[in-house]
Order: structure tokens, then sequence, then C-alpha cells
């Protein structure tokens, strides 16, 4: 049996594998904690559905998974002999228990420094009922893996709620990354409404779901990242001329040569020779991953707001394939038909605004990629070549990066490499793949 | 031949298996349903549940009629045409299986009517009119349900001795029928006869009907069966039966002592066995437990990790909502989403004259199992839509756990009752507590009421009633 990941949460469809806890060949048991998922919100244990011999991992530590993903594979064991097993664990377990008391539980213990420790809860009932809690309440703590036992209700006779849910499992937050004592949170201020219309007449509309999440991604990534822009400029004379030359030729073929290609095309040059800028910063163990794929992330602009598909191995594929793919991929973008895979696992990121206009700004990372490229308008300007003054066609280049992982150094040879990428492509590369 | 391929292969198509077949098809998953019945709906639809509300709600009328004597307001005699009767029955029965039909084609569900039997544990051969098919799948739900159980000593080849499935049939309206059995089956089916104008002798091998329902429930059934019947006779065994010309002879014995009966027909109704034979199950690693039911693990499923099983076939509460609520389970045990049979409250409904319901846990089994309760009861005599309505015989009670005021369990017995309580279900699923039943408005005046007054009697202060003590503030 596959082992999936189940619904986490309302709006949540992706998580990060925080920890796993079992290895192939393992035994476990149902309901035993096999590894922890961290969402935008909260880091969640997540349980055995059945008992079984752990035959493969599919995953690993800081993988993104989207919900119904396969997580693990099971060698799974029949209900009877389970039943008779359960027996032995029930006693296991309760002498595990009886270890452990007062200590902290699995993934309290992670790093729990002194004097955090909650206070140890548990819901005892004279009738042996569980906790008071809804069904809706009930099914998604099912889920997440999470005992109501040890949640604490915040309704009359200690009734549970979504919220409670939700604070314990930010309090089991906290507990496991706190890396020393607590810092003093400033109490975050209440967000208040302004009435606007007594200036003038106004309109309200809610925001979308989408709305929301890009809000909350770019707040993240903006006050987690150290982000630096670095800014150039690239002669794309030459490359324009060659778009030109040759886009007929595609044309006829069904491919429209646009000018995303040759950039995604001259970034994975710059990210091969440079490969911390196609990493990501494992926050929870302190490394430092790079991957040796390049899928690129390209920002679309749609009606709901910004999306920003995954093309994957860009590095393997063709001008050619990569424009008819990017053509596709955008066109469904903007028709939300894409995928939450297809959103996901992204190395680098291009932001291309140069069909809308304006020159250089500053893009935020997509995280937890740590750069990413916002292109602006070509314009025609004076260069200084050989001593003489002429017209040439500039593209303003805007590298964000994030300081953490990468100095301003890494940052002026990245966009020299990426720069000199463009300028001098080779027309032999464009017709390489005309096939 | 080509096997058919499928995610997931329902076999029997009643509440348990068409619900399990449309959720995992909404779910994305590709079902072939089998049933060796061509009408979907299972016993359910077409030899228990529906069926049997069909009759009781058309024969209630004659009750009603002739109580309304005294309310001032009277009827002739009726006329009762078994014919139109049986066809009124069975086009409800056709209506809500065409209906069923047709929301399996809208999911694209495969219907394949015919008989089910496992080759292996990845393998169904079914014996269609078309010959054989095979279906290979990666899960199969077996929910297949269960049949009356009649012991061979009953089992004359005689069409006077009736299960249920023959007595909601209504071939004739016997002069005398004797019922075997006092379970709900037995009161239901007994209380149709006895309204059409049969002779209803009932009896019960143990000391009561309608063994193991709350006694404060059972006992206003019990008024009303020893009014409408001619006999219940508790702890009174069947001996014997024979064919004797155009009627049957059955030999009794209670009390050490044995009687010889004769009756038109017998109506046997002494419990349910589960549909395992002839399935090939043992052909796979499925077991059974000791009674014959399909042994599953709270995920509904079998020793044989690609089959699960759920509904009668599997025992415990042998419920149409029960094997449903078990369908949503499996599919999502399979679908991978974490899902458990853990902790459900399965409200059971048995619809004599008055009803009884209830759901959580009852008194009786909270004494079973030591489990401190205080109980309040609110009479339906002090109920002013029940004097409306002239059905002062009910009773609402509920189980709550005196510390946190929880209610645990609800029971009520009473015209409608089964419409009632749902409210018990939903205020034991939320965890509520008596408070919240009292502090919530109910509409005056309907019988929902009973149940905050029922919750304010445990407070001390009902408003139609004199609670008989003040409860005690808890330190």
């Amino acid at each position: 049996m596959d082992v999936r990941v189940p619904r986490l949460a309302e709006g949540v469809e992706s998580a990060t594998v925080a920890n796993i806890l079992v290895a192939p060949g393992d035994r476990i048991e149902k309901d035993q904690v096999i590894l922890e998922l961290e969402t935008e919100k909260a880091v969640g244990p997540i349980p055995s559905p059945a008992s079984g011999e752990v035959t493969k991992i599919h995953v690993k530590q800081g993988d993104e998974v989207a919900v119904g993903q396969v997580l693990m594979t099971l060698a799974e064991q029949g209900a009877v002999e389970k039943a008779a097993q359960d027996e032995k664990s029930k006693r296991r377990a309760v002498q595990r228990k009886t270890a452990q008391q007062g200590a902290p539980q699995q993934s309290e213990k992670l790093a729990a420094p002194e004097g955090l420790q909650p206070e140890p809860y548990r819901y005892e009932s004279r009738s042996g009922f569980p906790p008071p809690a809804s069904p809706s309440v009930r099914k998604i703590a099912r889920e997440l893996g999470i005992d109501l036992t040890r949640v604490k209700g915040s309704e009359a006779e200690g009734r549970i709620t979504l919220g409670d849910i939700k604070a314990h499992i930010e309090q089991l937050q906290q507990i496991a990354s706190a890396p020393g004592p607590a810092p003093e949170k400033a109490p975050k201020a209440t967000p208040t409404s302004a009435d606007f219309s007594r200036w003038g007449s106004i309109q309200k509309k809610r925001i979308s779901t989408t709305r929301r999440t890009i809000g909350q991604r770019m707040y993240d990534s903006w006050s987690t990242i150290p982000h630096i822009t670095q800014m150039d400029e690239a002669d794309i004379t030459e490359l324009m001329e060659l778009i030109k030359k040759h886009g007929p030729s595609y044309e006829k073929k069904g491919a429209r040569l646009t000018f995303t290609p040759f950039a995604l095309k001259a970034a994975v040059t710059a990210l091969k020779k440079y490969p911390i800028f196609n990493s990501s910063l494992d926050e929870a163990t302190e490394e430092i991953v790079y991957k040796q794929y390049y899928h690129l992330g390209v920002a679309v602009d749609t009606e709901a707001g910004l999306i920003v598909p995954v093309l994957r191995d860009v590095d393997k594929k063709s001008l050619s394939d990569l424009s008819a793919e990017l053509n596709k991929l955008v066109e469904r973008t903007r028709q939300r038909k894409v995928s939450l895979e297809e959103l996901q696992g992204g190395t680098f990121t291009i932001s291309n605004q140069g069909g809308i206009g304006g020159s250089h700004f500053t893009p935020i990372i997509n995280k937890p990629e740590v750069a990413v490229l916002g292109l602006g308008r070509a314009a025609l300007k004076p260069v200084v070549k050989n001593g003489k003054i002429e017209a040439r066609l500039m593209l303003p280049l805007a590298l964000s990066y994030d300081h953490r992982v990468i100095d301003g150094a890494d940052a002026a040879r990245f966009v020299r490499e990426l720069t000199q990428a463009l300028v001098s492509f080779k027309e032999a590369d464009l017709k390489l793949i005309q096939r | 031949m080509e096997p058919l391929k499928t995610d997931i292969v329902v076999v029997g198509a009643g509440p348990g298996g068409y619900a399990a077949a449309f959720y995992a098809a909404d779910k994305g998953k590709k079902v072939i349903l089998v049933d060796r019945e061509k009408r979907l709906g299972g016993v359910c639809l077409n030899c228990g549940c529906i069926p049997s509300k069909a009759l009781l709600h058309a024969t209630q009328l004659i009750r009603e009629a002739s109580e309304s004597h005294e309310r001032g307001i009277s009827f002739v005699q009726p006329k009762i045409s078994l014919g139109k009767l049986r066809s009124w029955k069975n086009s409800v029965v056709e209506k809500l299986s065409q209906g069923l039909s047709g929301l399996c084609q809208k999911r694209g569900v495969e219907f394949l009517q015919g008989r089910a039997h496992f080759q292996d544990s990845q393998t169904l051969r079914v014996e269609t009119s078309e010959g054989q098919k095979f279906i290979t799948y990666e899960k199969a739900i077996i929910a297949v349900g269960s049949k009356p159980a009649i012991p061979p000593a009953f089992d004359l080849g005689n069409k006077r001795v009736m299960t249920s499935t023959e007595a909601l049939e209504i071939e004739e309206i016997p002069k005398n029928l004797l019922v075997v059995g006092g379970g709900y089956i037995g009161m239901e089916l007994g209380t149709v006869y006895a309204m059409l104008g049969s002779s209803v002798v009932l009896t019960e091998a143990l000391s009561s009907i309608l063994v193991g329902v709350d006694t404060d429930l059972v006992r206003p059934v019990m008024r009303y069966a020893e009014k409408a019947f001619k006999a219940v006779r508790l702890n009174t065994k069947v001996v014997k039966m024979a064919t004797s010309g155009k009627q049957i002879k059955v030999v009794l014995a209670a009390d050490g002592k044995q009687k010889e009966e004769m009756y038109d027909r017998v109506l046997v109704s002494v419990g349910r066995v589960p549909n395992c034979k002839d399935l090939g199950l043992e052909d796979t690693k499925v077991t059974l437990d000791d009674k014959g039911f399909i042994q599953v693990n709270s995920q509904m499923q079998t020793s044989d990790p690609s089959i699960y099983a759920l509904g009668d076939v599997v025992g415990g509460a042998l419920l149409a909502h029960k094997a449903s609520k078990e369908a949503r389970v499996a599919v999502e045990a399979i679908i991978g989403e974490s899902s458990a049979f853990e902790n459900v409250i399965i409200p059971a409904v048995v619809f004599t004259d008055p009803e009884v319901a209830w759901c959580g846990l009852t008194e009786a089994e909270a004494k079973e199992k030591g489990i401190k309760v205080q109980v309040a009861r609110f009479p339906w005599a002090a109920s002013g839509r029940a004097m409306t309505l002239d059905r002062p015989d009910g009773l609402t009670k509920l189980i709550i756990e005196p510390e946190s005021e929880r209610v645990l369990g609800v029971g009520i017995v009473g015209t409608g009752a089964g419409e009632l309580i749902s409210e018990g279900v939903l205020a034991v699923e939320m965890g509520a507590t008596a408070r919240d039943i009292a502090e919530s408005v109910h509409p005056h005046p309907t019988l929902s009421e009973t149940l905050m007054e029922c919750a304010e009697v445990f407070y001390g202060y009902p408003t139609h009633t004199v609670a008989q003590k003040k409860r005690t503030p808890l330190p």
C-alpha cells in the first residue's frame, strides 16, 4: 500500500518533508508517526494508516510534496494478523508512555529547550469518552495525526475547536524550531480597517484565495530573506537580429520564437557555472542543497494574479522545444489549468516584464529558491563601442539574491556570465537545434 | 477473453455497496458495481427498509381512522385492495431503484448483473447472462449484505412459512398469523398485518420484545403491541412446525409445557445471516469470525490487503446507514486518506408504533460498563404537541456525563421518534452539553421541544413538568 500525503487543512495543498522518522525495512505500527510535514502554517506528524514493513521511501527531507503524493510504500499485513499484534503494540505503547512520562513526545522532543515545555495536558473523562469536538474537527485531527486528548479545548467543558488545533500545532512547532529560549515576540498589531468612504466613493472586493496565498508567500519571502538586487544591462542587438532571421523558419514548424527561451538558456549557462544560484537553504538542518537539475519558473501574469509554473530540465531541451512548451504552459496557466505539481520544484525563476514595459525592478525571491531574475523592456541606447557611439538594443537585468547564501561578488559574476551568454549567443546553437 | 480492468470493484449494490461505488467514482476512480439482482438498492430498497416503511405508512391510517372516532370524526370500515397496495409499494421501490440506476450512469459507474465469485485476491469472476466475465482490480469491496435466517426445522418449503422477504409481498391477509421473533422486523411486520386485519400472535424466546433496547423505550411499544396483537408470548419457544392442509401446525413451549396451535401463516423473523457463502472467499485471504461475518479492521480492510468489506456482511448493527458510513471509510482508506470507523455514532430506529430511536450510550450500556451517568427523562404527557397528536405515550431521555454535563446518549420513544433522533446524533457527535440543548430554542408546539425540556429537566427547571430533583451545582 502507498502512504500518501493526507489532506492537510483547508486551502493547504502542499507541504515540505521536515523529518523522516523511519527507514526502509522498518516494521511500523498503524498510527505510528512516520514523518513530519511542514506546511506554510505548521509542522504536523503523519501517522501510518496501517501496520507493515516500509519497502520504499519516495521522498527525502526537504522535498515539496503535494496532497495525494506517495510518501512511502508499505508491505501490509492483513487485518487479523494485525489484531493480534495490536494488542502487543498497545502494551508496548503503554510501556513507552510510562518510560516517557514527563518527557516530551516525539515531535516535541526535537529541540525542546529547557523551560519551554508545554504543560503536559491530557483530557480525562470518567466515562472513557474522547474529548468533545465536532466530527469535522476530529477528522482534521486524524488527518494531521493530532492526539485530541493532548489538545486543550477552549470552549465550555473543554470542547475543542479548529482554532485550538491550530494553536496546538503552533505550540509544537515553536518548541520544535526554537533555537534557544523563545524570543520575546512583539505582539502583532491587530489589523484595523479604515473607513475610506469618508473621503469619496469606494468599491469593496474580497481578496481571492490566490491573492491571499501570493500575499503570504511574498510576505514570508520578503521578511525572512535578506534581498539584494544586482542590476546590469545586456546588449542584445545581435541576438534580436538572430531571432528576426530564424523566426520565420521556426514559425513554419509552429513554434513562435520569443525572447524568454533565450533568457532561460542563458540563465542555465550561468547557473551551471555558479551552482549556488541553483540551490536552496534548508533552514532546519542548516544545509545548502545544490540541485543537479535545472527547473526554471516563469512568472506568468494571470487574471487571478501572479502564478509561477515550472519548466523542467531546461538544460536538456532544445530552443524550439522550449519555445513550444513555454507557450503552452503560459496559455494553460492563464486558463488556470496547471496542476499543483507544475508549480513546484523550481530551482530559479525568471520574471520577464519586457512585453509590458519598464526598466529595472527589484523582484522578490520565490522561496525556497535563492535567486530570481527580472527582465525589463529592451531599449535602444547610445553605447560607446570601439570609441564610437552606437545605437544598441540594451536589456535591463535585475537579479535578486538571498544574501544569506550568496555574496555580492558572486552575484556580479553571475550577472556578467548571464549577460555574456546573451550578448554572444551563438547562431550555431540556434541552427543546430533547428533539425 | 481479456479481463475487464478497474480500480475498484464493488460486490453488492445495497446502501453500502452503491454508496461506496458512487463515492469512489466521485473521487476519480474507475468503478465496476456488481449485483446478482438487476435492480440496484439491495435488501434495504427492494425487500427491507423501504417497502416495509411504505406498508407501515399505508396501514397506519387504519389505526388513526379508528381512533379518530373518539375525536368526533368517524369513518366507515376501510376496504383493502391488496393488489393496489402491493403495486403502490412496488412503484415506490421501482422509482427509487431507477433513481439509483440514473445516478450510477451519471457517474460512469459500470453496473454488471451477475453472481460474483473471487478467483483469487486480484480477480473476480462474474457469471452474467452473457456468460462469464473476469474483472481484475486494484481493490475490491464486498458489500453483499445479509438474508433472513431460517432454522432448518422451520424450512418446510411451504410458502405459508414466510421470512420478511415474502411477508412484504402481502400475498394475502392471513386470518391467523404467528410471528416468531420479537425483534424489530417481527414487530414492524406484525404491526402491518395486524393493521390489515390479521389476528397476530407474537412469540419471543427471551423475556422481552426488542431485546437490547432500553427498557424505558420498549415499554410503550409493548403496551401497544398487547393491544394490537392477539397475544405477545414472551419466554416462548417454537419447538416444531409442520404443514397441515392449508395451515401450519406449530408446537410452542413455555414454562416447560408444550401446546399445539394452527396458523394460516407464520412469519419467521429470528435474525439475519451474512451472505458470505459462494463468494469464493476461500481463494482469498479473507477470514470470517465464528458467526460467519467477514473480519475487518477499522479501515474496513479484510485480512486480504486488496479486499475491503462493509455493511451487514461484517456484522455489528445491521443497518443501512451504518453500511453507508463504512463505505465512506473504506473508500477514503483505499484512496489513501486517513479515515477510520472509530467513535462513530450510529443511530437506530425501530418503526413500531410508537417509534423507538436512540443513539450513543444507552442507560443499560452505561450500567454494564460501570460508566457513571445521570439520566434525564421527559414524558410526552407533558408535551402540548404530543397531546394535540393524541399520542402522549412517548418519552425522551438524555444520558449525561455528570461532571462535564456532556450528552453521551439520547433515547426517544414516541410518534416520529425516527425523525427526532438526528438532533441527538448531532449533539453526541459534537460533544454538546445538556446546556447546549437547553439553550437552543426549539419551536413550539413541536415534539422536538421534548429534547430541550429534557435537558432542562437535567438542570431542574423544565417549563412543562416538574423536575424530581434539583441538580446540585458542581463545586
